[in-house]
């Protein structure tokens, strides 16, 4: 997701591979592959030197190959330890740009605070949009990653910022997103939502009560300069999904049976041979087994909040495509959908999802 | 247009000029125009005014009801002299014009509110027999005074208490100083005012928050309280001393604090005093609806709108500026006792999580610290838990970790170091009406050596034994052991030496990792075994990170205790 300033014909740096972002980026990913942290920084720093805008190096070259490690890591090359290797030596990058070519100071624009949603580990894009917000003259104040409601919250009453910003990469996380987002409404500061998250156009965003949604750091940047106060929503916020009282309730459910649910599907997927036939109390499911499958539970409690059978399909179309030992097979997946619609029978909308989620299935061979 | 309700038309007398009297007066009420004489007739009891008119307006009945309420009604006369106009033109149109009118009249008792229905045509009627013309209309007068005034006020009473509300809850979830401020002022624009500035003191700030009609979004900025020398007059009204609406230096004074001309300047001011709470102080300057309206007709009418505004705005205010006061309060608390940074050290890699079990307190009954020595030497370090939860546990914490900093200056062996800081913990405690308290820890010191490797002595008391991830994944328990610190006075602590080679890390945490427990089962000694060989090469921070998140993805939203992770490691390459 290269964007056009990558390769700005003003400055031309495409002929000069010291400046030139795609080769940095390239080059910065190699010594991510390799681990290799001195040789990352190196890499951020003299581009730097060579007159490469920081913000540049942040989002074009370390953001850049950090959605290369995500896409590895999705695709099931990396592992997570090697992709929070990765983050890991991006922060470090993140933090030797800053002291390099420090942000000037705050322009009086006004005060945000940048978070992560609660249980959102991926940190680097807010702390990214962190230090783009800071180049562009904002009072920044970075909470880090998982920042659980109530801090927000203390920190909104005590800051008191003009602006919150919130970042996800995970879908299952947007009910997660409302609660912070009602949170920070409560006291009247406007939410911009950012990443992945809320849907590849913004659209779970407004389903979560925010404000306004950016694509990606530069184009906060850009709405925040143009409207410090918000709503960047053209037509307000609050979509359908969200303020809708069964869905919520439906989503409630989902999240107290999730314990009970992944057992549910785990049983149906992968039914387990006992010598006696009883079923024991405590399931013996492989970690990656119902960590699949608890992600699965989240999507579609996620999905029900929102009210959008999109977000599931795309995460059942995606878990069956990774080959994680021991993780949810292709095959085990339909089996898993049925016996999850089985045990939500009470909750009407999330069966049809899961019964519609089921029927659009590839055929697996057995 | 006339029917609608509450619009007064005035049709009966005014436009006669203001020095006629009313046209009729009340010495002669009601002016019976020719009763009839054969006694009551079968409409005289009703109270609702009955009136019939020919095709030419000609008023050809009507009964006692309809004369009360139209006294200029003249039978044999055109309906035209009851100077009621939109009646009269109701009646004119016939059968084509509208089936009702409201109209407000100037009755010689006080403006009326009638409501005009036109009806079915009665029937001859005796007596007198009453010949149904063609063409006649009957109307149906009924006095809706009452109910439009009653109507009114219910508009009225509700658009307040909306207001209200709306002002209520807008206020009510700031707890920032600032924010409140200017929520109060965008509060007061345009429902009260086409301009409005707030003054608060509170300690030694003064915070002023100015909107305006089309001015966008509320201004407000901060001044000393030495600078209110320079406006005796609304430093007086700010303490509460006596101001009102229309003092001359209202708006002069407000340019001098806040530097920019008051909000609405040019039309009357009115100060409201917010009333006191004791912990700030408040004025709310309110410019004129309208640029011709005078200072005393301000808000006249709508006064206990007005104060019950000032009264949100004021416990509003007192809730923030309390709030932010405490929370100060607690920042400086939480800053003190929050986990450290950790040093770059060369030749040792440190890494450490955190997660206090009252997540919002930040802070809790873990900790860790580090410190280094200098290059090539010892860097020494801490990890522990004292027993409970929260605030308590973390100031507890505190007092440990101050008295490890002090005594390691004195004290460099960690068993014996171990034992001062018992007898330190012992000796506080006694000072104290407290109960024994109790910690858990493990302490050491890292010296890293030319061959890229790290010499570890460890001591513990009460706490997991730490953990040795070697750089080929295999894990090792250290196994050492001790009492509790804090409750015997010859408490035995165990002690161990670690050598750790390239790549390898050593891991101290605390119990809440092995208890944390989700929806199934505990976290365990067990688990956390089986997960560190997939963080093996990873740097020590990587590594913390790593074990938090499975920590926290397993607890699956559940309540924690205190979590705290240290990892130490010697590097795969010289850093």
């Amino acid at each position: 997701m290269t964007t056009a300033t990558a390769t700005d014909p003003a400055t031309d740096p495409a002929t000069d591979p010291a400046t030139d972002p795609a080769t940095l980026r390239a080059d910065y990913l190699e010594r991510l592959a390799a681990s290799d942290e001195a040789g990352a920084v190196a890499v951020a720093i003299d581009a730097v030197d060579a007159g490469v805008d920081p913000e540049v190096v942040l989002l074009d070259v370390v953001a850049g190959a950090q959605r290369e490690v995500g896409e590895r890591w999705a695709a099931g090359e990396w592992t997570v330890v090697q992709e929070h290797v990765a983050t890991h030596i991006s922060e470090r990058v993140v933090g030797a740009v800053a002291r390099r070519a420090p942000a000037p100071a705050p322009t009086g624009i006004g005060r945000v605070a940048v978070a992560c949603l609660d249980g959102e580990w991926h940190g680097l894009p807010a702390r990214l949009l962190a230090e783009v917000l800071a180049r562009h003259g904002w009072a920044v104040e970075f909470l880090g990653a998982s920042v659980p409601a109530a801090h927000l919250a203390t920190h909104v009453h005590r800051a008191g910022p003009d602006v919150v910003a919130i970042s996800s990469s995970l879908p299952s996380r947007l009910p997660v997103a409302r609660r912070m987002v009602e949170a920070c409404r409560a006291t009247g500061t406007p939410v911009l939502a950012g990443g992945p998250a809320f849907g590849a156009d913004g659209r779970w965003a407004r389903a979560v009560g925010a404000d306004g949604w950016a694509p990606d750091a530069r184009a906060a940047a850009e709405m925040l300069a143009a409207d410090p106060d918000g709503p960047w929503f053209a037509d307000g916020p609050a979509g359908a999904g969200a303020d809708d009282r069964s869905a919520r309730e439906e989503q409630t459910v989902l999240h107290a049976r999730r314990a009970e649910l992944v057992g549910v599907a785990a049983g149906a997927a992968r039914p387990r041979t006992t010598d006696t036939g009883d079923v024991p109390d405590v399931p013996d499911v492989p970690d990656e087994l119902a960590d699949d499958l608890g992600h699965l539970v989240d999507f579609l409690a996620a999905a029900v909040f929102v009210d959008d059978p999109a977000l599931f399909e795309g995460f059942v179309a995606w878990v069956g495509s990774v080959a994680i030992p021991n993780g949810l097979r292709a095959e085990e997946v339909g089996p898993a959908l049925a016996a999850l619609a089985a045990a939500l029978a009470d909750s009407p909308r999330t069966a049809r999802l899961l019964r519609d989620a089921r029927g659009r299935l590839p055929v697996v061979p057995a | 247009m006339d029917g609608r309700p509450g619009v007064p038309t005035r049709d009966a007398t005014t436009d006669t000029g203001p020095q006629t009297p009313p046209r009729l007066t009340p010495e002669a009420p009601p002016a019976p125009p020719a009763p009839p004489s054969r006694g009551p007739g079968l409409l005289d009891g009703l109270e609702e005014g009955v009136v019939v008119c020919d095709r030419d307006g000609v008023v050809r009945a009507a009964n006692p009801a309809a004369r009360r309420l139209l006294p200029g009604l003249r039978l044999g006369e055109v309906v035209d002299v009851a100077r009621c106009e939109s009646l009269t033109r109701a009646v004119h149109e016939g059968r084509h014009g509208p089936e009702s009118v409201e109209v407000v009249i100037d009755h010689p008792e006080g403006e009326r509110h009638l409501r005009a229905r036109r009806g079915p045509v009665l029937g001859p009627i005796p007596p007198p027999p009453l010949e149904t013309g063609d063409g006649d209309t009957c109307w149906y007068l009924r006095d809706v005074t009452g109910e439009q005034q009653r109507t009114d006020t219910l508009l009225a009473a509700q658009e307040r208490a909306a207001f209200l509300a709306e002002a209520g809850r807008a206020l009510h979830g700031v707890l920032h100083l600032d924010r409140t401020a200017r929520r109060v002022v965008a509060l007061a624009v345009p429902r009260l005012a086409a301009g409005a500035t707030l003054v608060v003191r509170h300690d030694d700030t003064v915070t002023w928050a100015t909107a305006e009609l089309g001015g966008g979004r509320p201004r407000l900025g901060h001044t000393g309280t030495v600078d209110l020398a320079r406006v005796p007059r609304l430093a007086a009204a700010l303490a509460g001393e006596g101001v009102g609406a229309g003092c001359p230096w209202l708006g002069e004074e407000l340019r001098t604090l806040t530097g920019r001309d008051a909000a609405g300047a040019g039309r009357a001011l009115r100060a409201c005093p917010v009333p006191t709470t004791g912990i700030v102080e408040g004025l709310v300057v309110l410019a004129g609806a309208r640029a011709d309206q005078a200072a005393d007709e301000l808000g006249t009418v709508e006064e206990d709108l007005l104060s019950s505004y000032v009264a949100r705005a004021g416990a509003a205010l007192a809730a923030a500026a309390l709030h932010e006061e405490q929370a100060h309060l607690g920042a400086v608390l939480q800053e003190s006792l929050a986990a450290p940074r950790l040093p770059e050290t060369p030749g040792v890699e440190w890494g450490a999580a955190y997660r206090p079990a009252r997540e919002t307190l930040r802070v809790g009954g873990d900790f860790y610290e580090v410190v280094a020595t200098g290059t090539g030497q010892r860097s020494a370090f801490l990890l522990g838990d004292v027993c409970g939860k929260g605030i308590e546990a973390a100031v507890l914490s505190g007092r440990v970790r101050q008295s490890w900093h002090a005594l390691r200056l004195l004290e460099d062996q960690p068993g014996r170091l171990l034992s001062l800081l018992n007898t330190a913990l012992l000796d506080a405690v006694a000072t104290r009406d407290e109960d024994p308290r109790f910690a858990t820890m493990v302490l050491g010191d890292a010296l890293p050596r030319d061959d890229g490797t790290v010499l570890l002595r460890l001591a513990t008391g009460g706490h997991p034994p730490p953990l040795v991830l070697r750089a080929d994944g295999t894990v090792e328990p250290v196994p050492v052991a001790g009492m509790l610190v804090g409750g015997l006075r010859e408490a035995r602590f165990g002690e161990a030496e670690v050598v750790l080679a390239r790549g390898d890390t050593c891991l101290l945490y605390s119990d809440g990792v092995v208890e944390a427990r989700g929806p199934g089962d505990f976290f365990g000694e067990e688990r956390l075994a089986e997960t560190l060989p997939r963080c093996a090469g990873a740097p020590a921070p990587v590594i913390c990170e790593h074990l938090e998140q499975t920590v926290v993805s397993w607890l699956d939203g559940h309540d924690h205790d205190d979590v705290a992770l240290l990892a130490i490691r010697a590097p795969r390459r010289d850093t």
